[in-house]
């Protein structure tokens, strides 16, 4: 709000002013007044318009800075309508009164939307766990009656799995907070594990893998054995049609002579991303030219890793030529605590 | 005598197939089929592990823990889809000796119930490994990993030992590559086919240096046999 736009509002009011203004005038004139007391009295209503509408100007400045001033402070900005300074103006009160209601019915809507979201993820998780039970029995089946087809079954029962985890895992990723149990943890170990589920799916498509892990970190073992392994899906989705392999193994980060962190590699030797599509790996919904031309890919399975790193405070990279490899470094922090044991 | 174990779990089919699981680990093994007075039923069994599903009907696999824990310290591995950390905690707390999440993959359930067992000392005087295999006077040396005929010995490497070692233990039967991939895998040696027979051939020229021959037999398309 400002003058210009302040008065442009009331320019009726102004016209019937000058109107009336005219009107007395030439009435005065006409019953044979001096035409420096009509001077006068012109002079005065003028002033006294002027005194009013200073007055009414900065009253209302006033009130709409301090409503602006509630919206900036709350973060909840549909709560408007209960915050709203008290102004004895009934305009105002009509307004406060219908502002209200509207947000009443916002708030109203919000709460049911956070309920149905709510009540779906909740439906979302525990399908996750009934869906468990039947992969589990198919699992064990296979494992107890080996033979080529049960080897077939068993490999793409790892890759229901690991979609079944994806949905879990999306479901729950905003909430990262609720559930993890930080400890000291061995990145190999929990490679070797991540590898040995998707076993008949490894061998299948004569995929080596070696692991290298010395270093342990202090991270949730669940939350980096589901990233390893929407990684080690990709290496396997993406390999090259001979001779095949994935590396994983950890390396020190060190910054003058210093332990600052360890770093996790995942290294494999597939037909690799290109440069320009880089970039865009961990966004959502991505699929790249090998998402397309390759096996299928939802989008969501590096999203996931990226917005789970993040929420673990793991640094994720990657580094690819195309037709040569791919290289997915995670990044773990070390504590301070930690340090002088590993230097 | 083997180790007894009580399986409570009331998904018939993950009961059916974990028990033959178990019994092809040479366990023995009692599955409970109905869920009335779980802790008392299971302890009654005299076992020297339970496997106990949380999600039980009735009363919770945590509950029955308690029980348990009240009258007995016999290990307790907790088997369930639940993925919290919160009722890992619990678990825990509870007394549970480890936690495993289904869907588990076979080798590690059993890794962690050899863990268990170990580590609560039942298992002592339990099918303890032998130091040395012997076929044909050929030796295989388990704690050194290397091979040794009459005087002559050859180091083995990680790869070239598991592989040796499986064939020692299953001697006269034609093993399938797949198998045997399959084992490496478990084991820890993330192999292909080709690698196989790079390691095969070079076992075979150490069998060679030590001055013995034809001691693993190629059928082809079928796989060794020693």
């Amino acid at each position: 709000m400002n003058v210009i736009s302040f008065l442009k509002d009331r320019i009726m009011l102004y016209v019937l002013h000058l109107v009336c203004m005219m009107a007395l005038g030439g009435f005065l004139l006409a019953t044979g007044y001096h035409r420096d007391a009509c001077l006068l009295i012109w002079i005065c209503w003028l002033l006294i318009l002027l005194a009013w509408t200073v007055y009414e100007y900065r009253k209302r400045k006033q009130y709409f800075s301090r409503m602006e001033a509630v919206l900036a402070q709350i973060d909840q900005r549909w709560l408007l309508g209960e915050l709203m300074p008290f102004s004895e103006r009934l305009e105002d009160r009509l307004y406060r009164e219908m502002i209200r209601r509207s947000n009443g019915a916002v708030i109203e809507r919000i709460h049911a939307a956070e309920e149905t979201r709510d009540a779906y993820r909740e439906y979302i998780e525990s399908w996750v766990h009934e869906i468990k039970a039947p992969i589990t029995s198919v699992a064990l089946m296979c494992e107890n009656h080996r033979s080529e087809v049960t080897r077939n079954i068993s490999a793409e029962n790892s890759k229901i799995e690991n979609y079944v985890d994806m949905a879990l895992y999306y479901a729950r990723s905003d909430e990262v907070y609720k559930d993890y149990l930080i400890q000291e943890t061995d990145l190999g170990a929990v490679a070797a594990e991540v590898v040995g589920r998707s076993k008949y799916y490894f061998i299948q498509n004569a995929v080596q893998v070696e692991i290298d892990c010395k270093d342990a970190v202090c991270t949730d073992r669940k939350w980096i054995a589901f990233i390893l392994n929407q990684i080690l899906q990709n290496s396997l989705k993406y390999r090259r049609e001979t001779g095949a392999w994935i590396r994983i193994y950890t390396e020190r980060i060190c910054i003058e002579k210093r332990t600052r962190g360890v770093r996790l590699v995942i290294e494999d030797n597939g037909i690799g991303i290109r440069a320009e599509e880089l970039p865009r790996i961990f966004d959502k919904n991505f699929t790249g030219t090998n998402g397309r031309s390759h096996e299928r890919s939802t989008g969501m399975g590096l999203y996931l890793c990226g917005k789970l790193c993040a929420k673990l405070g793991i640094g994720i990279r990657a580094e690819s030529e195309e037709h040569a490899g791919t290289k997915v470094m995670l990044k773990f922090p070390v504590s301070m605590y930690l340090l002088p044991e590993m230097n | 005598m083997n180790m007894h174990i009580v399986i409570v779990e009331d998904e018939a089919a993950i009961r059916q197939e974990l028990k033959l699981l178990l019994e092809n680990a040479l366990y023995k093994v009692t599955a409970l089929g109905e869920f009335q007075d779980t802790a008392a039923a299971a302890l009654a069994a005299e076992p020297d592990l339970i496997l106990l599903d949380i999600r039980l009907p009735g009363e919770s696999g945590f509950d029955v823990c308690t029980k348990i824990r009240a009258v007995s310290d016999v290990p307790v591995i907790f088997l369930t889809s639940q993925t919290d950390s919160a009722d890992e905690l619990n678990g825990m707390l509870r007394g549970g000796d480890d936690y495993v999440t289904k869907p588990f993959y076979p080798p590690v359930l059993l890794a962690r119930i050899t863990a268990v067992l170990k580590r609560t000392k039942r298992a002592a005087g339990q099918e303890k490994e032998p130091d040395r295999l012997a076929y044909r006077g050929v030796e295989l040396d388990v704690a050194r990993g290397s091979i040794r005929c009459q005087n002559r010995q050859a180091e083995l490497t990680k790869n070239e030992f598991k592989i040796l070692y499986y064939l020692f233990q299953n001697t006269g039967r034609i093993i399938p590559r797949i198998e045997l991939i399959e084992y490496l895998w478990d084991n820890q040696v993330f192999i292909d086919d080709n690698t196989l027979s790079v390691n095969m051939t070079r076992i075979r020229a150490k069998l060679e240096q030590l001055g013995v021959h034809d001691l693993v037999e190629t059928k082809r398309g079928m796989g060794y046999r020693l």
